[in-house]
């Protein structure tokens, strides 16, 4: 072998030496690139996650010492008013701004009134607040709001005539605004709660807190939606009057 | 064109619709954390302490790997990090479904229950298995234009 060929053979292992070198370098290059966008993304996601949960509980927190309202069923889980003393309990998760629940009451509503009167069922309402809209100035939150107050003022029948005159002037959730804080205070005076605390208590949101409880204990009983009627436990899935009626006689057996 | 010309830019379509799909539903869920946390009960899969950290958490996650879709950077990793969120849902919803739950996903906030015959669990299976495609196809072929690390993308043979 002559000397000059050796000496092409020692550059040709030398450039690619170099160049293996070079590949792994960049090589190298893009792993640590990799970890370090990894690492980033990482921390990104963390940092975002939990600044979200921090925020977001901050703003579902109530008050421990939030204003419960008086008389609640008793036994209940401080979120419920009952009226009747019948065997058979009707449990009614409604929301004041609900069209689904104003079908309800309009069809079986005086039904279930005329079954309790009888001696037949004791009803129990878990009221809801989940359809708050700008549009409607918060509706919900301010219909149920004063049907606490309603009942704590003047009692469980005055929760149920303020019920029913809720519904029957139901504005509409899509297009209407809300009752406004006076028709609230006006029917809650021809419902019978006449204390002089009622104006104030209904605009000044007293049980607000209360309100968004009492809507996360109904999420937690399983009801999401509205109207949700169970019967002796049961869930009532035909929600005419008949289909009431049926239920209620089938639980007393 | 040949397709090695047109796929960059079936992956940047990719990103944008599925970094555009996240940011919207999971900015949905923010304005009413209450709203969320019911949505995420409704499915009835969790304990109770975990409920609300996944109702806020979850939206948090679907926004930063929307964002990073959008943006372009960390193209696979975000599509992997998109097809876990999809498979993650759809085990949600087709249990939902085969218990017979009556409620809405809540996919792009609200949530909770619906009216018998109201829910559209067909739906929402075949939009989130598209989406899961689509998030398994970009995160074999990331390479994309309009992408902000482009340049730190390893080419895609």
């Amino acid at each position: 072998m002559s000397t000059s060929t050796k000496k092409e053979a020692a550059r040709q292992r030398i450039a690619a030496k170099r160049a293996a070198e070079a590949a792994a370098r960049a090589a190298e290059q893009r792993r640590r690139r990799t970890v370090v966008g990894g690492v980033v993304a990482a921390v990104v996601v963390v940092v975002a996650v939990v600044v979200a949960i921090v925020v977001q509980t901050g703003r579902t927190s109530t008050a421990a010492d939030a204003a419960s309202p008086g008389n609640l069923s008793a036994g209940g889980n401080g979120y419920t008013f009952s009226v009747g003393t019948g065997p058979v309990t009707v449990d009614v998760y409604e929301d004041f701004q609900c069209p689904n629940c104003k079908a309800f009451e309009d069809a079986a509503g005086s039904t279930l009134e005329q079954l309790q009167q009888s001696g037949a069922v004791t009803i129990v309402y878990h009221g809801m607040a989940f359809l708050d809209s700008s549009r409607n100035d918060d509706y919900s939150t301010r219909a149920l709001n004063a049907a606490a107050v309603v009942a704590s003022d003047a009692g469980t029948a005055a929760y149920q005539q303020f019920h029913d005159l809720l519904y029957a002037n139901q504005p509409d959730e899509q297009t209407g605004s809300g009752l406004t804080d006076d028709q609230l205070v006006s029917y809650a005076e021809q419902a019978g709660a006449t204390g002089e605390d009622v104006a104030t208590d209904i605009r000044d949101l007293v049980y607000g807190d209360w309100v968004k409880d009492a809507t996360d204990q109904a999420s937690k009983d399983g009801v999401t939606g509205t109207p949700t009627v169970f019967v002796d436990g049961t869930q009532l899935s035909d929600l005419s009057a008949d289909g009431l009626r049926t239920a209620v006689e089938d639980a007393a057996g | 064109m040949r397709s090695d010309e047109v796929r960059p830019w079936l992956a940047t379509a990719a990103r944008l619709l599925l970094g555009g799909v996240l940011v919207v539903a999971g900015a949905l869920k923010f304005p009413d954390p209450a709203a969320a946390v019911r949505a995420v009960r409704a499915y009835q899969l969790l304990p109770e302490p975990l409920v609300a950290p996944v109702a806020f958490g979850l939206p948090a996650v679907e926004v930063v790997v929307g964002l990073a879709l959008l943006a372009g950077v960390l193209v696979r990793a975000a599509a992997v990090a998109t097809a876990v969120l999809m498979v993650v849902f759809l085990v949600g919803i087709v249990s939902a479904w085969a218990r017979g739950l009556q409620i809405d996903c809540g996919c792009f906030g609200g949530g909770g229950q619906v009216a018998a015959g109201e829910t559209r669990y067909l739906s929402e299976t075949l939009r989130d298995t598209a989406l899961l495609l689509v998030a398994l196809a970009l995160a074999r072929w990331p390479h994309s234009r309009l992408a902000l690390a482009s340049r730190l993308e390893p080419a895609t043979p």
